[in-house]
């Protein structure tokens, strides 16, 4: 997949750039609004993350132009402010998705996957690994071409690993995915492990492998034993 | 006490009077006795009787003013008199007495007439200088009422000016500046801190995403034994926490700015319903009994995101301080809203868990702004919260609206 990073803090930039790298993204960064604005202009990305609070524009404004000029791709609205109008204005203009800082990366990548799959009508709306086949428009997983019953946390989570494969995923990313960054639980980790266990010996029972492996003290990865 | 003065004054006045009158007469009758040796003719009057006597010895030199009683048969009734009784020697060396009685009576009367009027015109004007002086002070300290009526209406959030009237008195005006001046600061002052609390929280979550981004990425990298690991752990654990509490600051700085300020009509049950089946899991694995009771009309007018955060505050407390095998019953009357839930005992005064950073529990992952944010909200509607706790059951009372009103019918703090 090819990505436009739009962020002007440097060592963010990078951040994000060297992790998206990791999974196999084409990244480009573009530290100012007018270079964000050239770069859209003659390339094609399948997502941009954008900062709105840029020091030469507003990002809102970068979403309007490429609105304006029919230019495709998704966009991932990213923000220091968690200000509802910003969420509000950039979802109404054509903005996909709207994430906070500080954001798990796990969480940021589950979002691309998420808006990549929505851009692309080639029927990328099923998500497969090995015996594991997902179809995200219907919520339905398969495993070995069984149907497999899972609750929505457990889906959640299925997705989530597979947005990232052989990373290590932490407890505190994957509660926040799944309740959301208002609940702050103190035992929610209890209850990830509690739904990582229950995912696992479903799929294991309709004979899948055991791909979740846990971290200790950490979280877990899912892994392509 | 005026009156009493009065009455004595005009008492000793008229005895003074009668005193002279009565020393005049004497000394008339007695110069002519000195004079002639003959007694004088003179007319008796009513209450007015003169007796000289006229003695062949010689007495001594004597006088002296009383006053006294003479029992008058025809009314029956003893009448009050002043005399004087005065005995002295002609040029003969023969002595004479002279005794003059002057009824007072009449004169008590109209002492008693004259201290009445008095009395009557003292207390009209006094009655007319207490309502000259207030009707004075009325106008006269208006523009100071006005002036602690508009202030006493000051409020910190509002950015309208105090606008106090201008009034023709230095004083006043003086005061009206030295108030003005002085909320003029208080207000700077607030909006100074305000800034600067919703200033350092966005600030701080560029370089905490950065942080977090870099740990996440750290953590990725291959062969990393676990002493380093364990390290990355660590800073993860302090960079979530260090999250959490901003973004709880944030929050509550961005409802003292008065950023949610469009209301809807929204209901309590639904959002109760949906911020519970944010806990499903968690409840049926902790075995705790959930009941809701209320009707799904009760509805309350404010903010969406406010009354979702509200909530879920509420609810994430009583699930997150409950016991396995505990309970939670939400009830929703007419006015109230009542949250109870079984757990722990508790050591501090309940109502404290409602100030910012104040922890019953010494679990690591709380900050302590979840009950703070929740009374935050509930002051800005003003509705009236209560926390408290019987042994081991919790209850959480929020009066959502006030008694008998209409529904819906809050004013926001402005």
């Amino acid at each position: 997949m090819k990505l436009l990073i739009v962020e002007d803090d440097r060592s963010l930039s990078r951040s994000i750039n060297d992790y998206l790298k990791m999974e196999g993204h084409i990244c480009e960064v573009a530290l100012t609004f007018s270079d964000a604005v050239q770069k859209a202009g003659v390339n094609k990305y399948d997502c941009i993350i954008l900062d709105i609070g840029l020091p030469d524009g507003n990002g809102l404004d970068l979403i309007r132009e490429m609105k304006s000029n029919r230019i495709t791709g998704g966009i991932l609205i990213l923000s220091a402010k968690s200000s509802l109008d910003d969420k509000l204005i950039g979802l109404k203009i054509g903005a996909d998705d709207y994430l906070t800082k500080p954001f798990h990366f796990a969480e940021l990548s589950a979002r691309i996957n998420s808006i990549c799959r929505r851009s692309n009508f080639l029927g990328l709306n099923e998500i497969t690994f090995n015996e594991i086949r997902i179809n995200t428009d219907d919520n339905q997983v398969y495993v070995n071409d069984k149907l497999l019953i899972l609750t929505k946390k457990e889906y959640d989570l299925l997705l989530f690993f597979m947005a990232n494969r052989n990373r290590i995923i932490t407890k505190e990313s994957i509660v926040e995915h799944l309740w959301g960054d208002n609940v702050i639980l103190t035992d929610s980790f209890d209850f990830v492990y509690t739904h990582v266990k229950n995912l696992r010996k479903k799929i294991i029972a309709a004979d899948g492998r055991n791909y979740i492996k846990c971290i200790y003290g950490f979280g877990y990865k899912f892994i392509d034993s | 006490m005026g009156g009493a003065l009065l009455y004595l004054t005009i008492k000793k006045v008229i005895y003074k009077q009668i005193d002279e009158s009565l020393i005049t007469e004497k000394t008339i009758i007695e110069d002519q006795i000195k004079q002639t040796d003959t007694i004088p003719d003179f007319e008796a009057a009513f209450g007015h009787q003169i007796e000289v006597k006229l003695l062949n010895y010689h007495v001594r030199n004597f006088q002296s003013i009383k006053d006294t009683d003479i029992y008058d048969p025809k009314s029956d009734s003893f009448i009050p008199f002043r005399y004087i009784l005065y005995s002295g020697n002609s040029l003969e060396k023969k002595g004479f007495t002279i005794s003059i009685f002057q009824i007072i009576s009449e004169k008590n009367e109209l002492l008693g007439d004259i201290s009445l009027y008095l009395s009557f015109l003292f207390f009209s004007l006094l009655l007319i200088s207490i309502l000259i002086n207030y009707l004075i002070a009325r106008n006269l300290w208006k523009p100071f009422y006005d002036s602690v009526k508009i202030a006493g209406r000051f409020d910190i959030q509002s950015d309208k000016p105090l606008d106090l009237p201008q009034t023709d008195i230095k004083e006043f005006n003086q005061l009206n500046m030295v108030f003005d001046s002085m909320t003029r600061k208080m207000r700077n002052d607030y909006l100074n801190l305000k800034e600067f609390s919703e200033n350092a929280a966005h600030e701080i979550q560029t370089p905490l995403a950065v942080i977090r981004s870099k740990t996440d990425l750290l953590m990725q990298q291959k062969n990393l034994n676990k002493d380093s690991l364990s390290l990355i752990k660590s800073i993860n654990e302090a960079t979530t926490k260090l999250f959490k509490l901003n973004q709880g600051l944030l929050l509550i700085s961005k409802i003292e700015n008065q950023i949610f300020h469009d209301k809807k009509r929204v209901s309590l049950k639904q959002i109760i319903e949906g911020g519970l089946d944010n806990y499903k899991e968690i409840m049926l694995l902790k075995k705790i009994k959930v009941e809701i009771e209320g009707r799904d009309e009760a509805y309350v007018e404010m903010n969406d995101v406010l009354a979702e955060v509200l909530i879920s505050n509420l609810l994430s407390n009583a699930v997150r301080f409950n016991i396995d095998g505990g309970f939670i019953k939400c009830k929703i009357d007419d006015t109230f809203l009542t949250i109870t839930n079984a757990g722990l005992a508790m050591t501090t005064n309940p109502e404290d868990l409602f100030r910012r950073f104040h922890k019953a529990s010494d679990n690591p992952q709380s900050v302590g702004l979840g009950l703070s944010i929740v009374k935050m909200i509930t002051d800005t509607y003003r509705m009236p919260i209560t926390y408290t706790c019987r042994d081991t059951i919790h209850e959480i009372k929020l009066q959502y609206r006030l008694k008998g009103s209409i529904p819906g019918h809050f004013k926001q703090g402005s």
